[in-house]
């Protein structure tokens, strides 16, 4: 298996990542260059589904960090869902669940955004 | 009962990080800690040794990064040395979390995981050596 793979796809005006294997110093290029990719076309509103991501280290947060200012400029957000407990703990620890809104699963994520991209 | 320590040798490349947080991950269960932590101590590694391999040695993969274990009855001690760039414990200065996410940038996070996850971290200078130290320890409730 590869450090780390990246699959995209598209769910009304959501993009929906997903990330499998881990994203620390050395494949955080690659989860980078996929969220850059998304914010340059134009796709505002994203999704990590993080159900197959194993691991995270800040170098990866940074990664998120870089764009959340870009995106909510543009009306959109990047909501998580399905999070490892030891990805969640990264996250909690640091904060950044205020930051950012984190669900369950991926239908409580795109239930939670439909009303908002309708409004 | 006696007190177990080994050592492992890694090029400064980002590319044997995995190996090293597997490694971390595997004695801190070993030592006797819980999976949530094992996972916590393993991250831990992971900033301290991209630190190294990133600042001290600004991404020059032709050095080496050198790591041992130590298993106390009271502690799981990981000791991480280089010969790059050094940071003295007055020098670590952590990020506020509020700060943070009103102002979000990256980097820094590193520091703030490792000194949130770990009981102790502290950084060295040997200036007969000359090489750099950053000590992480772990207690074993």
């Amino acid at each position: 298996m590869a450090d780390l793979s990246i699959a995209v796809r598209q769910v009304g005006d959501v993009a929906v990542l997903l990330p499998a294997g881990f994203i620390n110093a050395h494949t955080v290029r690659e989860f980078e260059e996929a969220l850059e990719g998304l914010v340059e076309g134009g796709r505002y509103t994203i999704l990590l589904n993080c159900k197959d991501l194993t691991y995270i280290s800040s170098a990866g947060l940074g990664a998120i960090m870089g764009l959340i200012e870009t995106v909510r400029e543009h009306e959109g957000d990047i909501l998580l869902s399905n999070l490892q407990d030891n990805v969640f703990a990264i996250f909690d620890t640091l904060g950044f669940t205020q930051l950012y809104r984190v669900f369950a699963d991926e239908d409580q994520a795109m239930a939670a955004v439909a009303p908002e991209r309708k409004g | 009962m006696d007190h177990a320590q080994f050592r492992l040798i890694i090029p400064s490349q980002t590319r044997y990080l995995n190996l090293v947080t597997g490694l971390a991950k595997r004695a801190s269960l070993a030592a006797g800690l819980d999976d949530a932590t094992a996972a916590k101590v393993s991250i831990a590694v992971d900033e301290a040794v991209t630190n190294v391999i990133l600042h001290a040695y600004h991404g020059e993969g032709e050095h080496s990064v050198e790591l041992e274990l130590r298993f106390t009855e009271q502690a799981l001690e990981i000791h991480i040395w280089h010969s790059g760039q050094g940071i003295r414990g007055d020098q670590m200065v952590l990020p506020d979390p509020k700060e943070y996410i009103k102002h979000p940038r990256k980097g820094g996070l590193g520091l703030l995981l490792m000194s949130r996850f770990m009981d102790e971290v502290q950084f060295k200078a040997d200036e007969v050596s000359g090489r750099n130290e950053c000590c992480l320890i772990k207690k074993i409730s």
